[in-house]
């Protein structure tokens, strides 16, 4: 049975496809969620019990943060979780660019 | 495009890599990644922000690398290692639940507990032993074994044999071992206390507050809940005092959990510790997880009311200290160790934060877990954060489990959207565990997290009170500065 919801549109300009599917993972165990393509972006349908168009906005909103952080951060971010879990398994992470 | 120049000035030199946070009253708290803090006016933050300090705080931004064209390189990069040698090591803690049975129902509790005459939640020694063997593959030099429950009192052959077990192994392998036990000390005795004391086990406890208060928290049907722990804090502490020929005693330490009957409460509370002569409290708040998150609408309270409590805390705390009582908040010594440049070793403030590749958390059937909290995640069903057994895997597949990495890039706050930019990142970490129980994501939105308003309610508080020079003297002399 369908129920109604709320919809919410989000523009390719502002927010990724990948952020709005990243919402609708993490959102998915809180509410209904339904995701579309609509002309210019994603449709994105909200429903069932704690369905809330503006947490799920929110989230999409810091799903693009952090893949906009990426593209900035990447490469500390990566040596630094690296380097934790190499130490902490007893290997020594390996060296680029050297010979 | 040539550059456009200012005549006769050098060129606009680039904003140095500093985040910033405006404070009570107008100043601006400045921060960067090798640790250092600055406190500077508006005029300054304009002039720091433009690359141009100037006046007589120039020469200290210089120093501590907010000045981008004369940077010490190497003295800032020393620094940021310094301060993150951790990771170079693994796994540090490993908490051993030698059961989950416990006879205390406490408001908050969060470590699942199963009846104090329950059957199949005791640890076995063959697990124990594992446990310990598991803990001594770690990467770290100085590990921590700490028995916790349930209460682990009330498996006492597998507690005691674990002791032994593992101080002797230590030993052998030429490790440094430190022991702690976690107990509600309702079931201690005489006999007891003195095999902790010569085996060096640490002891910490509850401490919720005066008798009324305590007893409204930590419910216990077989006696006085508050009276018990007084006595055996009083038992171990004259222990510490007098210390003894052959072993090293350490002072007992007792924790705060902070729930909304504790609020309005911080004065009683403070000289409840103060006058049965502990050193140390600890204020933490509730974790919703657990039961705790089942009666959050009764016991839990905002980040705003925390943070008037951990301020109101600390005032009485620094009055006690000016009028020559000696107690110290550890949430504080943290911070204030972090903002000194040292590396506390404590795992829920740190990037990436301690879950797996800091502390490991064996359940008493053998699952390894992340931690803790993610335990307590696994005992209500959920095992996203179970990482293997130490009865079937290896050491390095469980610090390489795919949960690990997982939790490490999670917690990573370069890779948060809002830590990447705080001014308290230096000092700060997020946890996986709270995220994923209280937002649905390991990531979390630290925007709308009500742990993070927590932290920034703490260190709000603390360089508030560093700004003024009599409070600022007592806390950094918690830390010998």
């Amino acid at each position: 049975m369908k129920t109604e919801g709320v919809s919410v549109f989000f523009d390719s300009e502002v927010s990724s496809p990948e952020a709005v599917r990243l919402a609708a993972a993490v959102m998915g165990g809180r509410m209904g969620v339904e995701v579309s393509k609509a002309a210019g972006g994603l449709s994105v349908r909200v429903y069932g019990p704690g369905a809330s168009a503006g947490t799920f906005a929110n989230e999409a909103l810091n799903q693009q943060c952090r893949i906009d952080l990426a593209r900035v951060n990447s490469r500390i971010a990566s040596i630094i979780t690296t380097k934790a879990l190499l130490s902490a398994a007893g290997e020594k992470p390996a060296r680029r660019g050297r010979k | 495009m040539k550059a456009r120049k200012e005549a006769g000035r050098p060129a606009k030199a680039a904003a140095p890599d500093f985040n910033f946070r405006r404070l009570p009253g107008g100043r601006v708290l400045l921060t960067n990644d090798s640790g250092a803090s600055a406190v500077v006016d508006e005029a300054g933050f304009r002039a720091v922000a433009a690359g141009r300090p100037a006046g007589k705080t120039a020469a200290g931004l210089e120093a501590k690398g907010f000045v981008r064209e004369r940077m010490d390189f190497e003295g800032y990069a020393a620094a940021r290692a310094s301060r993150n040698t951790f990771l170079n090591s693994g796994p540090g803690l490993h908490i051993l639940v030698t059961t989950l049975r416990c006879n205390h129902k406490c408001l908050y509790c969060q470590a699942g507990a199963a009846p104090a005459g329950g059957n199949g939640t005791d640890m076995s020694r063959k697990v124990a032993r594992k446990s310990v063997d598991f803990a001594l593959n770690s990467t770290n030099p100085g590990l921590t074994i700490e028995f916790q429950g349930g209460e682990p009192l009330l498996n006492w052959a597998t507690l005691s044999d674990a002791v032994v077990y593992a101080r002797r192994r230590a030993k052998a392998a030429g490790r440094d071992l430190r022991l702690a036990l976690v107990s509600n000390f309702s079931l201690m005795t005489e006999q007891k206390a003195r095999f902790l004391l010569e085996n060096e086990v640490s002891i910490c406890t509850s401490l919720d507050g005066p008798a009324d208060l305590h007893d409204r928290n930590r419910v216990f049907a077989g006696g006085d809940a508050h009276a018990l722990t007084v006595r055996w804090l009083k038992y171990f502490s004259e222990r510490a005092d007098r210390q003894g020929p052959g072993y090293r005693v350490f002072k007992p330490s007792a924790l705060l959990t902070v729930t909304r009957a504790s609020l309005g409460r911080a004065r009683d509370i403070i000289d409840e510790y103060a006058r049965l002569g502990l050193g140390d409290i600890f204020v933490r708040p509730l974790t919703p997880i657990g039961y705790a998150r089942k009666l959050w609408p009764e016991i839990g309270y905002s980040a705003a009311d925390f943070a008037k409590f951990y301020r109101a805390c600390l005032d009485r705390i620094l009055e006690l200290n000016a009028s020559g009582t000696q107690l110290r908040e550890r949430h504080a010594m943290i911070m204030l160790q972090k903002i000194a440049g040292a590396d506390p070793g404590y795992l829920d403030m740190r990037c990436p934060c301690g879950a797996a590749i800091g502390q490991l958390a064996y359940d008493y059937n053998g699952d390894l877990y992340t931690c803790d909290e993610g335990r307590m995640v696994g005992w209500e069903g959920d095992k996203m954060f179970r990482l293997g057994s130490v009865l079937k895997d290896d050491y390095r597949s469980v610090m390489l489990a795919p949960v690990s990495r997982a939790c490490a890039a999670a917690s990573n706050l370069e890779a948060q959207p809002r830590c990447a930019r705080c001014a308290y990142k230096p000092y700060c970490g997020v946890c996986p565990v709270c995220n994923y129980e209280s937002q649905g994501s390991l990531w979390g939105d630290m925007a709308a997290s009500d742990r993070c308003a927590l932290s920034m309610g703490m260190f709000d508080a603390l360089f508030g009170l560093l700004q003024k020079p009599a409070k600022a003297k007592i806390l950094n002399g918690w830390i010998g500065q």
